[in-house]
């Protein structure tokens, strides 16, 4: 039977060339965006499931004005539809699981993809609170999705184990990267996708997050920092520092 | 005031659990044969959960216990069971939860959190009313009490996931989070075989052998549960030893807790000399032999 996919895609920052100001903040502003990995082999997860079973993928962007070009890139990997929903705050998971459930609700879906944990933050909270805000089952850190009818069986990839389970849909499953190796899409798909309509609406739930942000600043490296160029001068110091510590 | 720990591994209790001794009483939740260890860790009782992949049954049942007010604060081991739980015990008891922080003060009515952000290029410091948080073993050094806690098993409510099968996957067979030493290798070895020569430096000095990410995840040179990084395991050794590691931001993130880092890199430029407390500009493979015919005089 054929599925309808939704599939959440967090686009990020380039973090490598986050540099901090003189007072140690940091901030992403102008930095070039992209899809995170794990939302790219969310993507390939949603896509392949469509090119095996039918149905459709819709993608789900929460971000901002700046982030929507960035669905060309979903729909050149095989998105159907997308549509980008600007607002996003960054540091509450509990309101962009507000935000991202109540756009779900309104558009046909049998399984929600997402990525397991995002190189920005890493909280990992946002499936759990997407599946809590749905009233779904969560199935997490999937390395293979197979629906069979109206249940899905996953391989859970857990940190000693894999496991397989089966729970009924609709269901969130979040993947880790093991899942696949996304695609590069063609280049005659990534010109039709730049021609495609990427719809675009505000967050339709107002942010009332109480959690305030005191500071966000580089973490400060106390570090004794003492580089030798000439191995042959650092080999005794080194020595000594092994010998006192692992006595 | 009461907390509760969640972890469903139960290696992870220990230092979570000494964590939550300075702030008040807790029970602990954990699953698996309860092993004889997990009593001696200060829980008023622990409480042993049939199977960790019952993410679902697990939510409700501690947040009918947060909601009910037993506990005011719930500290989660994060794993991915326990991050999928913390994240629908939070949407379940209507509550915030904030992830994987490294330092919590309560003021009496908020809470104080630290988190690493931006992928670890940035520490976020937080304040809010939130009752759910996910902590990395290294918050606390675990420490063990007298007094024995007792062992009660608990079932769960029915779970909407089946589990079918579970398969033990290939462990190097130690624990690196527990190492004092820990001589860790990156791209820059080149190959797996050369890992023997490795290997004697890594006996002579009793350090364990870790890696980067791709080392253990891309190439499979070594098992995944010796990958240290933000994705991987937060270690804490007395020396770390960086070796052709450039020193990914990520990787930092999982190291950043030791307590002296020594890096040898052919790179000058190399990241990880920003973030060591002695390094050597050259090849691991002259630099390693001299090193331990050092230590071993």
């Amino acid at each position: 039977m054929a599925y309808n996919i939704i599939v959440l895609i967090k686009v990020i920052p380039d973090l490598e060339q986050i540099k901090p100001d003189q007072q140690g903040n940091v901030s992403t502003k102008n930095l070039p965006l992209r899809i995170e990995t794990l939302s790219e082999n969310s993507i390939e997860a949603a896509v392949q499931l469509r090119e095996k079973h039918g149905g459709k993928v819709t993608g789900i962007i929460f971000g901002t004005q700046e982030t929507v070009p960035i669905m060309k890139k979903a729909y050149a990997m095989g998105v159907d539809d997308g549509v980008v929903i600007t607002g996003y705050p960054g540091n509450d998971p509990r309101y962009t699981a507000s935000v991202l459930s109540s756009k779900i609700k309104g558009i046909p879906h049998d399984i929600i993809v997402m990525g397991n944990q995002s190189a920005d933050s890493y909280t990992g909270l946002l499936p759990g609170l997407v599946a809590g805000a749905l009233g779904y089952t969560l199935i997490g850190n999937a390395i293979s999705i197979i629906p069979t009818e109206r249940k899905v069986r996953v391989k859970k990839f857990l940190e000693n184990k894999n496991v397989d389970v089966e729970a009924p849909l609709p269901a969130v499953i979040s993947v880790a990267q093991e899942i696949n190796e996304p695609r590069l899409p063609p280049v005659m798909q990534i010109m039709a996708a730049g021609r495609k309509q990427i719809p675009t609406e505000a967050a339709s739930i107002s942010n009332s997050s109480s959690i305030k942000v005191l500071s966000n600043t580089a973490p400060k490296s106390e570090r004794k920092k003492m580089i030798f160029e000439k191995p042959e001068e650092g080999i005794p110091v080194i020595i000594k520092v092994l010998k006192e510590e692992l006595r | 005031m009461r907390s509760f720990v969640f972890s469903d591994d139960q290696s992870l209790v220990p230092a979570i659990a000494t964590f939550a001794r300075g702030l008040g009483e807790y029970d602990i939740y954990a699953s698996g044969p309860p092993s004889p260890a997990i009593k001696k860790y200060g829980a008023s009782k622990t409480f042993i959960l049939n199977d960790p992949n019952l993410t679902d049954s697990i939510a409700d049942l501690l947040a009918s216990k947060l909601s009910a007010g037993e506990y005011q604060f719930g500290f989660i081991a994060s794993t991915v069971n326990g991050r999928d739980v913390a994240g629908l015990l939070a949407s379940k008891s209507n509550a915030n939860a904030i992830a994987e922080i490294s330092s919590f003060e309560f003021s009496g009515s908020s809470v104080r959190t630290k988190r690493f952000f931006f992928g670890g290029k940035s520490i976020l410091e937080e304040e809010s009313s939130s009752r759910i948080f996910t902590v990395s073993p290294g918050i606390a050094e675990p420490k063990e009490v007298d007094a024995e806690s007792s062992v009660e098993q608990v079932s769960l409510s029915p779970s909407r996931i089946t589990v079918l099968s579970s398969e033990d996957k290939k462990s190097g067979g130690v624990d690196i989070e527990k190492a004092q030493a820990i001589v860790s290798i990156g791209r820059g070895l080149g190959s797996k075989d050369k890992l023997s020569s490795i290997e004697p430096f890594a006996s002579a000095i009793n350090a364990v052998i870790a890696g980067s990410r791709p080392v253990c995840l891309d190439y499979h040179w070594l098992s995944e549960d010796r990958q240290v990084g933000l994705s991987g395991k937060k270690v804490r050794p007395k020396v770390y030893i960086a070796l052709g590691i450039s020193g990914q931001i990520q990787h930092i993130a999982g190291m950043r807790g030791s307590k002296i880092v020594i890096a040898v890199n052919k790179d000058r430029s190399a990241p990880i000399f920003e973030e060591c407390d002695y390094g050597i500009v050259g090849d691991m493979f002259d630099v390693l032999p001299k090193l331990m015919d050092g230590v071993k005089k």
